[in-house]
């Protein structure tokens, strides 16, 4: 399959490094509207060919898919340029700028024939594929409550990059920072929430020091998210004070619950106590040390196995997608998901500012 | 008027201080919009007669923004660069930013646009061990294979010289070696790496190329104002370089007792080799610590030389190597101080 990349910048590394890992793959040009960018990617991971011109690149080389990494506000219309080529797109998280344009996106792509899927890669980190496995067993049983927690690191190597520049296309986001991560999280609470239209409760908070007196004081930095759809309900944390920084998810069910790290790989569950009396409770530590020491060695194997890649929700997506678009499996992300999520980001953020100020 | 970028940086505000000590020209910084760095006021404030101006403006800026900062400016000192980050990053902010810069600076007419290099941008793989790097020393051939911000200086600077060569940007190259001084950190890359709380010593007897930072503050006054220099290259390293040795005894001494394991050069190759294959292996699980490139580019013996700034500049390093060394290492032992104490 020949890929080709659009957009030059930090995450266009990780989509061609784990494109490459996919056997019968090859990453064919990249494309940035910075000469400079588009050299440097083409220069250090050895891409044969790279273009300031999108269109140029999609005639000549057309790509079987392309991946979209550039800012959101620019995601519709490559997209459309590159379904229009006959490729199909795997478009970085946000999808689109609001659920308007991911509309238009994903009809366009219906019309040609094409898929899109939307970058929701932690979504398929091993824990979370996990979760989503014994949900569909049925060993949870009906899903009563999720919760899933994203922190953010503002002097870390992406916020320290962020921060530092007030210009960043990231400020410029409807919901500034969190607009660009909070599809995260979300990702990884609807496939439990069922078909129906959740209702949506939103508070936003700036606790970071309002420092700067331009857009970069702007977003909120800590988000909390109350979901509501027929029987059960989501809670999402996005916070830039938890330490340590991690993505976290937890399920509970009827039947069990699961509570999944994303950040050490590691998933435990839940299951009722049959011991009597005070005996449940050293039946349950039992039962979490077992799992526990599972893990652990489960973690061992994957390092010895080279399974503990950064960007192993990433491989993993692309693979999927790769099959889907070859008719050899299902989208990973079917397009309703992609839309849902699209529209909870517009709510969220909508929510958010209409509660501020509320006590 | 002299304009600097990077003012509020370890260098740039050296740079400014010394422009203030040493010319009589206007001075204007370039600062990021929305900062007002106490730094710079207090110079300010130190150089009550002079002009001293803040021009907010962040690179890469608009082109008219750019065009606002060099009304009036005859010369440039670009000291602005991204030092941390992936090389995407450093090069957004180091490459695309300047050329925003160059262009205005071909729209101004300066006379002079004074680009701080970086010494690392040298082709040290194909010299012999002992060589001795100068101006005349190639530029790297294969700048992907080094480290994020070595390749996005050698991109700079190779921009910076098709603008002279082909549209006619006044430009003087000055290259610092390793810069220090207080609050520097002297454990660069060229001693050793720093992982799980040891330092791998990777530098032995060879000497480090360092400049202390107010001799190349110095440097850069005498580049920006020397009259009649042509388009030029200076590289800046300070007399007496001391040994990697010489550094990680000290710092043990004088900061903290980091352990250290000194690995032999006999050992860096096979070490190295041994490195790229996990990191292959593993399909990247492993990353790379270091490259056999690396071993023959940094942790080379080479004499760096200082020759042509001494003779074309007039350049002496004011501050001997061990002053330099002193003042380094006490800031860095109170930092540590400090550490302990809110510890």
């Amino acid at each position: 399959m020949r890929i080709a990349v659009v957009g030059c910048g930090q995450i266009a590394d990780a989509h061609i490094q784990e494109a490459r890992k996919i056997d019968g793959v090859e990453v064919v040009a990249v494309c940035d509207a910075n000469l400079h960018m588009a050299e440097q990617a083409a220069l250090r991971l050895a891409v044969p060919a790279s273009y300031t011109d999108l269109e140029r690149m999609l005639s000549e080389h057309k790509p079987d898919i392309v991946h979209i990494t550039t800012p959101p506000a620019t995601h519709l219309s490559i997209g459309r340029l590159a379904i229009a080529a006959g490729a199909h797109v795997y478009v970085e998280k946000p999808l689109t700028l609001e659920l308007r344009e991911t509309d238009e996106l994903l009809e366009w792509a219906l019309r040609h024939r094409r898929l899109v899927c939307v970058g929701h890669n932690h979504a398929f980190d091993a824990p979370a594929l996990r979760a989503r496995e014994l949900f569909r067993s049925g060993l949870i049983g009906e899903v009563v409550h999720v919760e899933a927690m994203m922190g953010y690191d503002l002097t870390g190597a992406f916020g320290g990059a962020i921060m530092g520049d007030a210009n960043h296309w990231v400020h410029g986001l409807p919901g500034g920072l969190p607009h660009n991560n909070i599809s995260h999280p979300l990702s990884l609470v609807v496939p439990f929430l069922g078909e129906d239209a959740p209702s949506v409760t939103a508070v936003g908070r700036r606790l970071r020091p309002q420092r700067f007196g331009d857009r970069r004081d702007d977003w909120f930095d800590e988000i909390r998210v109350l979901l509501h759809a027929g029987g059960a309900s989501a809670a999402i944390t996005f916070s830039c004070r938890v330490r340590p920084v991690q993505m976290a998810l937890a399920v509970y069910g009827t039947r069990q619950h699961v509570l999944a790290s994303l950040e050490s790989r590691t998933l435990r569950t839940v299951a009722p106590a049959t011991a009597p009396g005070p005996f449940r409770r050293l039946q349950l530590a039992r039962r979490d040390a077992v799992e526990a020491r599972r893990e652990f060695r489960g973690r061992v194997r994957d390092f010895l196995h080279a399974r503990l890649q950064f960007f192993e929700g990433m491989n993993e997506l692309m693979r999927q997608f790769y099959a889907a678009t070859r008719g050899e499996g299902p989208e990973p992300i079917p397009a309703s998901e992609a839309r849902r999520v699209s529209w909870l980001i517009d709510e969220i953020f909508e929510r958010c500012r209409a509660a501020e100020g509320a006590p | 008027m002299i304009l600097v970028t990077g003012a509020t940086g370890f260098l740039g505000q050296w740079v400014v201080r010394r422009l203030l000590e040493r010319t009589t020209s206007p001075i204007r910084c370039l600062v990021r919009p929305g900062t007002n760095p106490p730094a710079l006021r207090a110079l300010a404030a130190q150089w009550p007669g002079r002009v001293l101006e803040l021009h907010p403006a962040a690179l890469p800026a608009p082109g008219q923004a750019l065009d606002s900062a060099l009304d009036g400016v005859r010369v440039v000192v670009h000291v602005a660069a991204g030092k941390q980050g992936s090389a995407p990053a450093l090069v957004a902010s180091t490459v695309v930013g300047s050329e925003a810069l160059f262009q205005a600076a071909l729209r101004a007419q300066l006379d002079r646009f004074v680009l701080v290099g970086s010494v690392g941008v040298h082709d040290t793989a194909s010299l012999p061990r002992g060589a001795t790097v100068d101006e005349d020393t190639p530029l790297e051939r294969h700048p992907e294979r080094r480290d994020p911000y070595t390749f996005s200086k050698h991109r700079q600077e190779t921009l910076a010289r098709a603008y002279a060569r082909d549209r006619g940007l006044p430009l003087v190259v000055v290259r610092p070696g390793v810069i220090i001084g207080p609050t520097a950190e002297i454990l660069v890359t060229r001693v050793g790496l720093q992982m799980f709380g040891l330092l791998l010593h990777l530098g032995g007897a060879n000497r480090m190329p360092f400049t202390y930072v107010a001799n190349c503050a110095d440097a850069l006054v005498l580049a920006a104002t020397r009259p009649s220099l042509g388009a030029d290259t200076f590289n800046i390293i300070d007399d007496d370089p001391p040994t990697s040795r010489q550094i990680v005894r000290a710092y043990r001494a004088r900061v903290r007792p980091v352990p250290s394991i000194p690995l032999p050069r006999i050992a860096l190759t096979p070490i190295a080799r041994l490195n790229e294959w996990a990191n292959r292996r593993s399909q990247g699980q492993v990353p790379i610590v270091f490259s056999r490139y690396d071993a023959r580019t940094i942790w080379k013996k080479l004499v760096y030389s200082n020759r042509r700034a001494k003779s074309v500049l007039g350049w002496t390093p004011e501050v001997p190597m061990g002053e330099a060394l002193d003042r380094t290492f006490e800031s860095l032992a109170e930092r540590q101080r400090d550490k302990g104490r809110f510890a």
